[in-house]
């Protein structure tokens, strides 16, 4: 198991609603949790990782600044199109520090993840790293 | 080059001119409605306002709120995750700027927690004679609860950009400090 959701391992951000150019949205993908995201304003937020294929997936790692609510969607078609609900999560409030939350998803597949930050302990929030856990299906 | 985004909440009793400041805002002064329509629920526009000596803007979604208390339980649905308040009174009118801390109480309950820049705005400036509110009040109650104090006339055009600007600066200052914030909690 690797992580899959990484730009050096093919991963994409096809899809984000906030877009400052000192915080783009490729930041999630980096590698690096000292660069990240930062929305804009408003909620909800959103976001989308596109994997090179389907993928076995079974975690989900985040690191992340004042996010509240979380849902996590998937989709297993080519395009990132008929998403369908993975999990949900209301995470908690962390001062001072990233708030890093695992996410275990029963063995699972995915080849689109979308991520929906339906609302924050923050006007602004942002999200340092996505990793998930996971190997190409054959 | 940034955009930001926030929602304003533009609350106050009915008939103290929250949707003739808003429409001759958002129409840079060409639109004052002259007679009058209750508002029923929430109107919403959007304006962008550029900030100044930067590429940088913050496009204030306005959400106009009914005044009357008939429709406030449909008005606070429309209420979450607000970004700034707007807080409007008729300045010949005493109790419509004592029923402003009520107005301020329930938009900030929506989330006590989270810092909400705010404007007390006395409007109908050019009715000099019926004025019955003198500023210190409102002034006191402004510095009181953090908010910053403008007095406008929208029928006159008169100082109505001042507190949406303020507004927008302010959120936009929220946004430079808490990127820094996040930068250096990074690292």
């Amino acid at each position: 198991m690797l992580d899959v959701a990484l730009a050096s391992a093919g991963a994409q951000v096809v899809l984000a609603t906030s877009s400052d150019e000192n915080f783009p949205p490729e930041n999630i993908i980096d590698g690096s949790g000292s660069t990240f995201w930062l929305t804009t304003g408003l909620f909800p937020q959103e976001f989308i990782i596109s994997f090179t294929n389907l993928m076995n997936i079974n975690n989900i790692r985040l690191l992340t600044t004042n996010v509240e609510g979380l849902s996590i969607e998937r989709s297993v078609q080519n395009e990132p199109v008929n998403f369908e609900p993975l999990t949900e999560k209301v995470l908690e409030f962390v001062e001072g520090e990233l708030q890093s939350e695992d996410i275990q998803v029963d063995a699972t597949t995915a080849h689109h993840l979308r991520f929906v930050i339906k609302s924050g302990f923050d006007h602004f929030i942002s999200i340092h790293r996505v990793n998930v856990n996971g190997s190409a299906v054959h | 080059m940034v955009v930001l985004r926030a929602k304003c909440i533009v609350a106050g009793d009915s008939t103290v001119g929250k949707s003739a400041l808003v429409q001759t805002f958002h129409s840079d002064g060409s639109h004052f409605p002259k007679s009058y329509t209750m508002t029923e629920g929430v109107e919403v526009c959007v304006k962008s306002v550029v900030i100044p000596d930067t590429s940088d803007t913050v496009e204030l979604v306005i959400f106009d709120s009914a005044g009357k208390e008939i429709f406030y339980d449909h008005v606070k649905k429309n209420w979450d995750h607000p970004s700034v308040v707007c807080l409007v009174f008729d300045l010949s009118s005493e109790p419509s700027f004592h029923s402003c801390s009520k107005w301020l109480e329930r938009i900030r309950n929506q989330k006590p927690e989270i810092v909400l820049p705010g404007v007390l705005i006395g409007n109908k400036l050019d009715l000099e004679q019926r004025r019955t509110v003198t500023p210190k009040f409102p002034m006191e109650f402004a510095s009181s609860h953090g908010l910053e104090y403008f007095e406008c006339s929208a029928k006159e055009q008169q100082n109505v950009e001042a507190p949406f600007y303020y507004l927008a600066q302010e959120f936009y200052k929220m946004y430079q400090t808490k990127a820094e914030t996040i930068t250096s909690m990074a690292m």
